[in-house]
């Protein structure tokens, strides 16, 4: 995207600018579901970093979930079942 | 980095069944998305030949055994997620690190808080624990307006190897890192969807 950035590591002295971080944090807004919507000049940078923790923490939480929901699973599923012989041709 | 938007590669993708579906979101063998599913559910099937359920019980397991199964599939799914990145982000190289050691903890280091099950440790949450410790480098100059902001610092405990980044490279790695966690996501999701329940 931003040919700006180099790949280069952050040692040292890195000279980021302001601006940089700027586009940085666009790109992080755009991502977020609920800031996507909002234009740049209305969102503050701190609203992108409070809505992006709570969003980690919301994926975190939904990972929560679905394990749970996929340990319910396997101990109910079959072995010889059609669901299980789709995970193995999968595999293969 | 190849996006793994699978919807892109096939527009007739939502109009299948979810078995359907996440076999031909894996038609592009290098994505993201392939590498992370292959090997989360490689994993699952090491899970679940691992455990299985008692043929008379009606309920299949304890609350215990089904605590345990929960918090091997979540430490499999990061697992999976931080190996199929590789060694490319800093993210997922402390991630992995993470999980390395947090197996380790639990014999060498009885002093730090134990888990209740006394088996694998829990997969790192938000927080999660601070193995290494390393000296933050603030990259930005003195007076800069990210100086106090809290949201910083809340977010380099999110983000696995956050506390000692800077802040350019600390934004990066939060957008892959999200990326990547909506992947795991929508994976397990489809997996989940496979079985009517």
């Amino acid at each position: 995207m931003s040919s700006r950035r180099s790949h280069s590591r952050q040692s040292g002295s890195s000279r980021i600018t302001e601006d940089q971080i700027a586009d940085l944090v666009s790109k992080l807004q755009r991502l977020i579901p609920e800031l996507r919507n909002r234009h740049s000049d209305k969102v503050s940078a701190s609203k992108v970093l409070q809505e992006t923790c709570n969003y980690i923490r919301s994926l975190h939480k939904e990972v929560d979930d679905l394990s749970e929901r996929l340990s319910e699973l396997l101990a109910s599923l079959e072995t010889d079942s059609d669901q299980a012989a789709i995970i193995r041709s999968l595999l293969m | 980095m190849p996006s793994s938007s699978s919807s892109f590669l096939n527009p007739h993708i939502s109009s299948m069944n979810p078995p359907v579906r996440l076999m031909a979101s894996c038609t592009t063998p290098c994505s993201l998305r392939t590498r992370f599913a292959l090997r989360f559910l490689k994993t699952l099937v090491k899970i679940k030949r691992s455990s299985p359920p008692p043929p008379s019980s009606s309920s299949n397991s304890s609350p215990e055994k089904t605590r345990r199964r929960t918090q091997r599939i979540k430490r499999a799914a990061y697992s999976s997620m931080a190996r199929a990145v590789g060694r490319r982000r800093a993210w997922s190289q402390a991630l992995m690190l993470k999980l390395k050691f947090s197996v380790k903890r639990t014999n060498q280091h009885p002093s730090l808080s134990p888990t209740k099950m006394g088996g694998p440790q829990k997969a790192p949450r938000k927080a999660g624990g601070r193995i290494l410790v390393i000296k933050r480098k603030n990259s930005l100059v003195k007076g800069s307006p990210w100086r106090g902001c809290s949201g910083v610092d809340e977010l380099r405990r999110l983000v696995p190897g956050g506390e000692s980044m800077g802040l350019g490279v600390l934004l990066e790695e939060t957008a892959h890192f999200v990326r990547c966690l909506e992947t795991q996501v929508s994976v397990m999701r489809s997996i989940a969807d496979c079985f009517p329940c």
